[in-house]
This record gives C-alpha cells, structure tokens and sequence, in this order.
C-alpha cells in the first residue's frame, strides 16, 4: 500500500529519471573525426590526415571539446611523419593536440537546420595553451550533429620551432581542416 | 518512518547521482573517447638505421631507398699517422658504398660494397618487436641476418680452396630501448660464421656482443658510440697479431631526409663481417681514425598514393 507521501517520493525518483535522461540525451559525442593538416609552401605542399580525432559536445552547456591523438595524423612519406612527431611536435611528450570552448549563439539542439558558429576557447597544441575564437559550421539533421572547421595554426605560437638546417621547407602557418558527425550518447 | 527514512536516504543518493551525472564535463568524456592505445608506439629509437659502426634497431620505411657512403681514413697518430700522412687523411682504410629499401615498414634488405677484400655484402634486417608506452612491450626487437663475399683476388693460390671459403655469415639480433626522447641504449649479441680465420689460434665462429647508445644533444644533433665486445668471450687472448674490440664515437646530423655523421674509431673496416673479426688497430696506439657516413633517403613510388587528403606536392 502507497501512501499519499510515499507516491510524492516515486514522482521525484521517476522526475529524476527523466531529468538524467534529458541530460544525456543532449550530450553529442563522435569519435571518427577527421583532422587533416595542410603546410603550403612554394617548394613543397605537404598534407597529413587523421581520421580517428574525438569530440564531445555537451549541448546544454554550449560546451565543444575536439581532441586529436598527433600519432594517428598519417603523411604520405613516413619518414616525414616520424619528423613530424619527433622534431616538430614532439609527440611522445604531447601526445595529442586539443580545443575547448563554448560555442556561440545558443542553439536548439533539437531542431535540424544549419549554424555558421563561433567557437571561443582554448587550443592546446604541443602543450601550449592559445585562447582562440574559431568559426565554423553546425547542421542538426534526425538528431546528429555535423561539425565542420577549418582554422589556421602558427606554429610559432605553440613554441614549434622549424630549424634553420631543414631541406624540407615548412609554412609558418598550418591550415587545420576537422569535419565529423557526432552522435547523442547513448546511455 | 522507517519507509519513509529509506525514501530519503535514496532521494539523497540519486540526488548525488544526478549532480554528478550534470557536472559530467566534455573532459571526461573526451577520456572515455581515448584512443592512445592505439597510437602508443615508441619511434626514433635511433635516427638512422646504423649507429657508427653497428646497425640499429631501425628500418628503412616503406618504399624508401638509402644511399649510404661510408668512409674510414687512417691512423690518427701512431707509425702510420701524424702530418706525414695528414693524420690519416691520405689514407683510406675502407670506404663503403650501399642501397638500402624499405620493402615494408618493418622489413630492409640492403646491398652495400666495401673496398677492404672487395666485400659484397647483403642482408636483411626484419623489425620484430616495436617499443610501447604505457604498459606496452618494454623494447624494441630487430632482427639482422648479413652474409659477406669475398670478392678480390686470393693472395695465395691456396687461399680460397673452396668457392665457399670466401662467404662468412652475421646471425644478429638487436634489442633497443628508448629511455627518453635523450636517450637510447641498445645491445646486441652476434654471431659471425666464417670458413677460415686468420690465425689456427682464432675460432672461425666468433661470439660477440655489442653495445651501442645515442644521447641527443638538440633535436637533430646525437652523439653516437658503439662498443662490440670480442676478446674474451670466445676469442683466445694470444694471438700472434692482437686483435681488438671496435669502438666508434660520432656526431650524428639529420637534417631531414639526410643524415651526416662524423665518426671517430678504431676499427679500419666498415662491415660488420671485417670489423667484428679484424680489427687491429687500437685506441691507445694511435690507432684511431677519423670517418664520415653519409647517408641520403629518397622516396620511390610517392605517385602510388591517390589520397588527395595526404598526398604530398613538390614544385
């Protein structure tokens, strides 16, 4: 037998319920994000590709946070990738590059349809941390987002020093390229 | 009052649950999302794929050809150095010239061709076990097979008896480990195979054990040295013309695609068929010698590669 204030209890464990539900549902991860790299000089065009970066977008929040393991970025040349982690990146020290930030305007996330985005907050590449304001596009279609960037990265900013004594010109400034779906997590 | 009691006390504990579920933040889950694993392999033990005198762990990449130039001088100091011979430079105690390609990551095979006894030598280098961080396997394993022909003349009509004489054989496998993005140490243990030796007293099969280190002084400056350990393991100590253990030390410059090394050793050969076996000079004897290594990559079959996200364009 329920009493009157018992059954009050089950309506907020029941309120509970639904309430962790709808915070999970509006919770988007994806986790086959393409990154791809573009170094553009006059002597050499070179481009890597990752398809295996990760993101997390957490809607009630605003809240975009994209991480790519630099390992898993793939050049044409190997040789080129093995400079790339050891010289440049120096990747078994810093292992992947990362943004955080909050994106803006406010979106339904619940309606399709297609967003030009801004997203402010904090790249983190070869372990230095720039405050950024990145734009790009949004589109909402059956409950999956698609995330589409493309910025472009100083190495100088990130501490990435391009020596003198390299046959193999790189630019100065890296145009980074990421694209992906994103999912609601399933809980 | 007890149901009701129970009813708070799990309120309380979802209430929890639920404050955590919300606080959840994209850092979490972005770990939960972690595929390092997948991407723990240790690279660049060594920069190229031969220390000073010994082969490292490393291996041509796929498709990648090596031209290497080696070159030792002459004594230093001692009877056959000092000005007279411009301190070795007029000399040139073996010189080397050789191919190595890539026939996939993990797997070399090198031809190469040394002025000391006219040596042709051919090997193949398979990488067996690679380095992982985090909990991964601890080294990294490769493993070399080389077999040498002697191709000059015989000295004396008796020499190569059999065609066969003139062949020796190195069984080596090497073991490596990067100790940090500095430092990398590695041994390997070898065994030479020859059908005659110089002297009755010295074993045709010789057992020997290297060791060799690379420590970084800038991201593309190393200084390089290797030891192999010869005498007193299976070799008798009195011979009539004393043999020593090579040592070599180096400056190791890469500079993307090219790697220079300049090199200072005992030993006047550059294969590790003539050096393990013959090396008669020594370092307290003036023995020493200066060498260079020039070693030049070039990529075969870039065109093979459609993927217009990685393909790589040079003007």
């Amino acid at each position: 037998m329920i009493s009157i204030k018992n059954s009050k209890y089950l309506l907020l464990v029941l309120f509970y319920f639904a309430f962790i539900y709808a915070a999970s549902a509006q919770t988007f991860v994806g986790k086959n994000i393409k990154v791809n790299i573009f170094s553009s000089t006059p002597v050499e065009d070179i481009k890597a590709a990752s398809s295996s970066g990760a993101a997390v977008l957490i809607a009630q929040k605003q809240e975009l946070a994209v991480q790519v393991n630099i390992k898993s970025l793939e050049f044409d040349k190997k040789l080129m990738q093995e400079h790339f982690n050891e010289n440049y990146m120096e990747s078994d020290k810093y292992p992947t590059a990362k943004f955080k930030g909050i994106i803006s305007p406010k979106i339904d996330w619940t309606k399709d349809g297609e967003y030009n985005v801004t997203a402010k907050g904090t790249l983190n590449v070869h372990g230095e941390d720039q405050v950024r304001s990145i734009t790009g596009k949004l589109s909402i279609k059956n409950g999956v987002v698609n995330l589409y960037s493309s910025f472009d990265v100083a190495c100088a900013a990130h501490q990435i020093k391009i020596p003198s004594l390299v046959f193999t010109k790189i630019a100065e400034v890296i145009k980074v390229t990421i694209q992906g779906t994103l999912n609601p997590l399933n809980k | 009052m007890n149901k009701s009691k129970l009813f708070i006390y799990l309120f309380l504990v979802l209430l929890f649950l639920v404050v955590r579920a919300s606080a959840q933040s994209a850092d979490s889950l972005l770990n939960t999302l972690d595929n390092s694993k997948k991407f723990n392999k240790v690279e660049s033990t060594f920069k190229a794929t031969h220390i000073v005198l010994s082969h490292s762990t490393e291996t041509q990449k796929k498709h990648d050809l090596d031209l290497r130039i080696r070159h030792h001088f002459g004594d230093i100091g001692g009877e056959f150095g000092s000005a007279h011979t411009l301190y070795g430079l007029d000399v040139a105690t073996d010189l080397f010239i050789g191919l190595d390609y890539g026939v996939s990551d993990k797997l070399t095979i090198g031809f190469g061709r040394s002025k000391h006894d006219e040596l042709l030598d051919l090997y193949i280098k398979q990488k067996l076990i690679e380095q992982q961080k985090d909990g991964g396997l601890p080294f990294n394993l490769t493993f070399l097979a080389q077999v040498g022909l002697v191709a000059r003349e015989p000295f004396a009509s008796t020499e190569f008896a059999n065609y066969s004489d003139r062949l020796t054989y190195l069984i080596q496998p090497i073991i490596s480990r990067k100790f940090s993005s500095r430092i990398s140490l590695q041994v390997m243990p070898s065994y030479l195979i020859r059908s005659v030796s110089a002297e009755p007293n010295d074993p045709n099969n010789l057992f020997s054990v290297g060791f060799a280190g690379r420590f970084k002084l800038t991201k593309r400056l190393s200084f390089v040295a290797d030891y192999t350990l010869i005498n007193g393991l299976s070799r008798k100590e009195n011979l009539v013309t004393p043999l020593y253990n090579p040592l070599g030390v180096g400056l190791e410059i890469e500079t993307g695609g090219h790697i220079f090394s300049l090199n200072f050793m005992n030993s006047e050969f550059i294969t590790e068929n003539n050096f393990i076996a013959n090396t008669k000079k020594s370092w307290t004897e003036g023995g020493v010698r200066f060498g260079f290594t020039i070693s030049r990559n070039f990529s075969l079959f870039k065109s093979k590669n459609k993927d217009p996200n990685t393909k790589s364009t040079i003007y």
